[in-house]
């Protein structure tokens, strides 16, 4: 780096901007967006990229797997049209699985930001349209073997070209999803809200000088690298391994996938080795390299600096090896629709690997899985709708203290539930119940956290998709802790027999039908002998754990 | 009429009163062990005679720090079977995302005392499963073997149908009248059973002990002979009787902040700006508003406490952003080389490091007396002396070598840091609902509001900064102003245009006859009430909604063309686009209800002619601005000398009794006719 160090107060003004510009980008597009995917699971990130396709800034809250992966879309735009193909008034559109490595459901959307003529950086987001059109409504089918089958895929194309809009590309889109009101409104809100953080960089630039402002962002990026180098150097050195599985591709419902990595520390620096997880599937359960990359990402910065902006700059100590052809690395073509199931417990794998080196840092494992159903068919008005929900799970023990309850994945940051008197507002559904699952949190000196328990019943006939994993690994755990409870679902029908299901996609309902779904809680963390009386006690009186199991796993006798 | 405010904050009691035709005012330390006390104090110290007030209006932090403090009252809740833990479950969103050790907001009801009755509505308010008035007389000898102080019952649907809440309402009541019970339906009729539930629950864990404050203090005034009306000052930003409050302290969570802002709204509104942003900056936080042709924002809700794990509370609240960021504040410096300032503070005791009680944290006050910006002979009236040796001593140890830096630097590193957090907070307010900074003005004050303003605005492109007399004591001047008001909403979705005209007409009705019947309790005549009703709207398939104002149910059902224009533009204002041919949805009706107040004393001292009060020779001494090593001279004038007309051209320092305004070079400064600072910031090239 040869630019002149930037002047410690511009630096922490520079810091500050920069991301607020980028949760104002948030701000309105979750305000304006159309499908609770964006505005309730906030599945979506928004950021600036710099001409190098580099993260600056991402908003804060949002997913955390969508980790400074927005510069790969925009590097694809500026390989194809080169740094001087861009134009004031651009805006591109890019869902390509090759390139992004995510379902074709998250569309990426960046503008060029132009000050005085010349293009200093792009704003950018993606977010999760309910649907992209493909095999099946909405996303999550098990049933695809390719990408071809997943939707419509647009790679770097230019929706809006110097301000006019490209009305074949857009009439291709609405003619191929199949809720073309909610995807293009959501396109509308994604493109006002690139507008908006282009303009916001561009004044930051004008005021400062783009010179300033890029030392500022080498000098935010070396400080955070500082800061996590600190962190790494107190882990002792070392190669870490574990090893765990999910269940199945969905598919061949036998062969239980493999996660298997190997972390190693030496000095300021931690690699992440894939090499040895199991092969891509035929099912839609792979994702691109970034999905690896992304679960590497997490449990670092989960690790080193969980408390900083992220960018760029935070994940420099971090080499992910991650070969071609595995799980979290499927080659082109592979069908990756159901790309974040294996990632949660990638991440939990990962934390574990390190556990020994870290004993009182590292929690429990928690829930493990994304945790969601969807429910589809027509309203007795004949109008379409698709119901879909985000459900919480149990946390790990944790060193010191129990685990939390019913808390979404940590692939899932500020994901909410959809309330119950919406869902019934909306949907021909009746809800009746939306508990917490007792004893589902795993025994321990400190107590893994609860699942919930939900059940819907059918108003009218529709279909079910169900998708539980880690049903065979349950949440583990840690120092003598035990296995949380499960995730599992159960049909009830009048005609047929109570029937369990783990995973299953449309599964018919018949008016009347329920369906209960509860999600796994939290491992244990410590030998549940050493859990003091009062924290049994409250259990009992709160009930969080039941007699029978408080005197199963943790030896409690009513009279003592 | 002679009326007074009293708002009792955590460190400092203020009052500021009416009292024939004069503004009084006083200042003095909270007792927190009996609010009374302060109360009594400040209205000798201020010469207020209770037998002769005709009103007090009244602010306090006791409802928001019984819920930070989790000192409430042992609480039930009473929920439809099925649903015992959306109290616990929430919304299961993690907002600190990468934090494997969050903590997501506990609820102030413990789960062992949550009860379900087996009952059900569905979305349409048709009972699916009728309420046993049984089940309900066993609840009762339960909560009593429980020693249960307060209820909180919500049953799902509720905001359709309220019957279940009101018989269970009216047998607990009716078995326990010691017990305090409220009914979500009662406080807030709108969907989302966890924000619902929280609400309600709040209420209810607050309420006896609010109960007894009120109770203490309606005592002490009255034995005192005091004969007049006392009034509560409410988040929404109006007042509300004293019986109200007691059964509805939920209420009165942001009772003190707000008043600020009302004030700085009537200020707005005098002195004709069609926008601006209010600033309040005082020991340990800033806080922003936008005031909008006088009115300040409203919001529907916020969280009480940390914002990744505080309380819902989804009640209309005046919308100020808040930053941990005030003249109290610590500069700290990170492992890494960053400089920072807040959201730690050194408080009252041991303060600033130049109060010289041995802290060697430098606070932004302490930037700000290195730099020459404020007067270590005048602070507080003269009533405290300040140190500014100790505070270049914390300054050069904390934040000067570690980074390097001269003590001059650091000082204006703090202090630059320092506005651009508080400029942040004034941005969030501004950018974030659409509206351009460079098409505002501020109104800053609060202690250090004054001082900082006039660079937070230069930073983010506000042309014009308004200080107003008395700045220090502006909040509970603010007070003297709101007026009485009411919220209330009604559930409603369906697309616009569809609904049945009969349907939304009856729930308008609804909303007036729960307004006229507040009015009545309250003793508010017919002819002063303004009943302004608004339809939350949205684009179909949206879910966040704009409030848009309705004259009539026929805008929402046949003549809905109006409606669409307003909402078109409002979108487009908010979120920079908007979707003509797009079909609309309403989602809930409110109304607003307010009576304005009878006496207009405060007001009219805001636009009363100025008059200096005193004859203080101008001066002048070394400031430091923009360059460390090379302070400007700047004019030091006395605010109460100053007369109406008065220009002068920074560099400058205003300084009064509560407060100091420092002025940029360039600035141009004039005293309106009523006495007011209005400062035009020169351009910047």
């Amino acid at each position: 780096m040869t630019k002149p160090a930037a002047h410690p107060i511009t630096v922490e003004v520079v810091r500050n901007s920069i991301v607020a510009y980028a949760d104002e980008m948030a701000n309105a597009l979750c305000k304006a967006a159309y499908n609770m995917m964006i505005y309730e699971v906030r599945d979506f990130c928004c950021g600036l990229i710099d001409t190098q396709g580099r993260m600056i800034s991402q908003n804060r809250g949002g997913l955390p797997i969508f980790l400074a992966d927005l510069g790969v879309a925009v590097e694809d735009g500026i390989r194809r049209y080169g740094l001087d193909g861009f134009k004031p008034g651009d805006i591109m559109i890019m869902n390509h699985g090759e390139v992004c490595g995510q379902h074709l459901n998250n569309v990426v959307i960046y503008a060029p930001c132009f000050v005085d003529g010349q293009l200093v950086g792009f704003a950018a987001n993606r977010a999760h349209w309910v649907d992209i059109g493909g095999m099946r409504i909405g996303f999550g089918s098990s049933l695809t073997t390719e990408i071809f089958a997943e939707g419509l895929q647009m790679r770097s194309l230019k929706i809006y070209e110097a301000g006019v809009r490209n009305e074949t590309l857009w009439q291709i889109i609405q003619d191929n999803v199949r809720f073309p009101d909610a995807s293009l409104g959501d396109l509308r809100a994604q493109v006002a809200s690139c507008q908006l953080g282009a303009r916001r960089y561009g004044e930051l630039v004008s005021r400062y000088g783009l010179e300033t402002v890029e030392s500022c962002i080498e000098r935010i990026w070396e400080q955070a690298d500082i800061a996590v180098r600190s962190v790494i150097e107190k882990i002792p050195d070392g190669v870490y391994e574990a090893e765990s599985a999910l269940d199945n591709d969905g598919r061949n419902l036998d062969q239980p996938i493999r996660i298997k990595v190997k972390v190693t520390i030496k000095e300021s620096t931690m690699s992440v080795d894939f090499s040895d997880m199991n092969p891509q599937t035929f099912s839609p359960l792979n994702s691109g390299k970034s999905g690896g990359i992304a679960a590497a990402r997490v449990a670092f910065k989960a690790l080193t600096s969980p408390e900083l902006d992220v960018h760029d700059g935070c994940f420099r100590a971090l080499d992910v090896i991650i070969p071609e052809g595995t799980i979290v690395s499927a080659r082109p073509g592979a069908a990756i629709g159901l790309w974040s199931i294996a990632l949660p417990t990638t991440i939990d794998t990962i934390l574990k690997a390190l556990a020994p080196a870290l004993p009182n840092v590292i929690p429990a494992a928690h829930k493990g899985d994304m945790g969601g159903c969807s429910f589809y068919g027509f309203r007795e008005d004949g109008s379409r709708f698709l119901l879909l929900n985000i459900f919480g799970g149990g946390w790990g023990g944790r060193p010191g203290e129990d685990g939390e309850d019913a808390s979404v994945s940590v692939c899932q940051g500020d994901v909410r539930n959809t309330p119950v008197e919406l869902q019934e507002i909306r949907y021909p559904m009746l809800i009746e119940e939306h508990a917490l699952r007792e004893d589902s949190g795993g025994a321990g000196q400190y107590r893994g956290g609860l699942g919930v328990r939900i059940t819907y019943r059918a108003l009218v006939p529709c279909k079910v998709t169900v998708n539980c994993e880690r049903t065979k690994v349950p949440p583990w755990g840690l120092q003598g802790g035990g296995d949380a409870a499960h995730n599992v679902a159960t049909i009830y029908s009048a005609s047929v027999p109570d029937r369990i299901v783990y995973k299953g996609t449309e599964i018919a309902l018949a008016q009347g039908d329920s369906v209960t779904f509860l999600t796994a809680g939290g491992g244990g963390y410590g030998d549940p002998g050493k859990r003091t009386k009062a924290n049994l006690e409250n259990d009992l009186n709160q009930g969080f754990v039941s007699p029978e199991k408080a005197s199963a796993l943790y030896g409690w006798r009513a009279d003592a | 009429m002679n009326i007074t405010g009293i708002d009792i904050g955590g460190t400092f009691t203020d009052l500021v009163g009416c009292v024939d035709g004069k503004i009084v005012t006083s200042k003095t330390s909270t007792t927190p062990a009996d609010p009374t006390q302060g109360v009594a104090r400040s209205l000798e110290l201020a010469a207020c005679d209770l037998p002769s007030l005709g009103e007090v209006l009244h602010g306090s932090t006791i409802a928001i720090n019984t819920v930070l403090e989790r000192k409430g009252s042992r609480t039930a809740l009473i929920t439809t079977k099925g649903f015992r833990d959306v109290y616990a479950i929430g919304r299961g969103n993690r907002i600190e995302a990468f934090n494997l050790w969050f903590h997501r907001p506990k609820p102030l009801v413990e789960r062992q005392y949550t009860y379900e009755l087996n009952e059900r509505m569905n979305a349409k308010g048709e009972v699916l499963i009728a309420l046993d008035r049984a089940e309900v007389g066993a609840l009762v000898s339960e909560l009593q073997k429980q020693g249960i102080e307060a209820v909180a019952v919500c049953f799902l649907h509720s905001y359709a149908n309220p019957d279940h809440e009101k018989v269970v309402g009216e047998l607990l009541r009716a078995a326990l009248p010691s017990l305090f019970v409220t009914l979500s339906h009662e406080i807030l009729r709108e969907f989302r059973e966890y924000e619902r539930t929280s609400t309600t629950s709040l209420n209810a864990y607050v309420g006896p002990r609010v109960r007894n404050y009120l109770n203490t203090l309606e005592t002490y005034l009255r034995g005192a002979n005091f004969g007049g009306q006392v009034h509560i000052m409410r988040s929404n930003g109006g007042v509300m009787s004293l019986d109200q409050a007691r059964m509805q302290p939920v209420s009165m969570m942001e009772s003190g902040p707000v008043a600020g802002m009302i004030g700085a709204g009537r200020l707005a509104a005098h002195l004709g700006l069609e926008q601006c942003i209010g600033f309040d900056m005082g020991g340990t936080t800033a806080k922003s508003s936008l005031i909008t042709r006088g009115q300040p924002a409203i919001e529907d809700g916020y969280v009480i406490g940390e914002h990744a794990s505080g309380q819902p509370m989804q009640l209309p609240v005046v919308d100020i952003v808040e930053v941990g960021n005030g003249g109290g504040s610590i500069a700290w410096v990170d492992p890494a080389g960053g400089l920072h300032v807040g959201p730690k503070s050194a408080g009252a005791d041991p303060g600033p490091a130049c109060y010289g009680k041995g802290s060697m944290d430098p606070v932004v006050t302490d930037a700000d007396l290195v730099l020459g910006r404020i007067n270590g002979e005048r602070f507080l009236n003269g009533a405290m002396q300040l140190d500014v040796a100790a505070a270049r001593r914390a300054l050069d140890e904390k934040v000067g070598k570690p980074l390097g830096m001269s003590t001059m630097e650091a000082a204006l590193g703090v202090a630059t840091i320092s506005d651009s957090n508080m400029s942040l907070s004034v941005r969030a307010v501004s950018v974030n609902k659409g509206v351009d900074p460079r098409e505002t003005a501020m109104i800053a004050f609060g202690g250090a509001g004054p001082l900082h303003a006039i660079a937070i605005a230069r930073e983010i492109f506000i042309p014009k900064v308004v200080i107003p007399k008395l700045p220090g004591t502006f909040s509970a001047l603010g007070m003297l102003m709101a007026s009485w008001r009411q919220d209330f909403v009604r559930t409603l979705v369906g697309r616009l245009g569809t609904l049945d005209h009969e349907l939304v007409e009856r729930v308008f009705n609804e909303l007036a006859v729960d307004g006229k019947a507040q009015m009545q309790r309250d003793g508010i005549s017919g002819d002063a009430a303004d009943f302004r009703f608004y339809a939350d709207l949205r684009y179909v398939g949206q879910e966040h909604a704009l409030a848009i104002r309705i004259d009539a149910a026929s805008m929402l059902t046949s003549d809905t063309q109006a409606v669409r224009k307003l909402f078109h533009e409002e979108h487009d204002q908010r979120y920079g686009q908007a979707a003509i041919e797009e079909q609309l949805e309403i989602v809930n009706l409110r109304l607003v209800l307010t009576a304005p107040r009878e006496d207009t004393m405060a007001e009219q001292w805001l636009t009363e002619k100025w008059e200096p009060t005193d004859n203080v020779p101008e001066a002048a001494r070394d400031v430091v601005y923009d360059d460390p090593e090379k302070p400007l001279r700047a004019r030091v004038l006395w605010r109460p000398s100053m007369p109406a007309g008065m220009q002068i051209t920074g560099p400058a320092v205003i300084e009064e009794p509560n407060s100091t305004i420092l002025i940029h070079p360039g600035d141009l400064v004039t005293v309106t006719e009523a006495g007011h600072l209005i400062v035009d910031l020169a351009r910047k090239d």
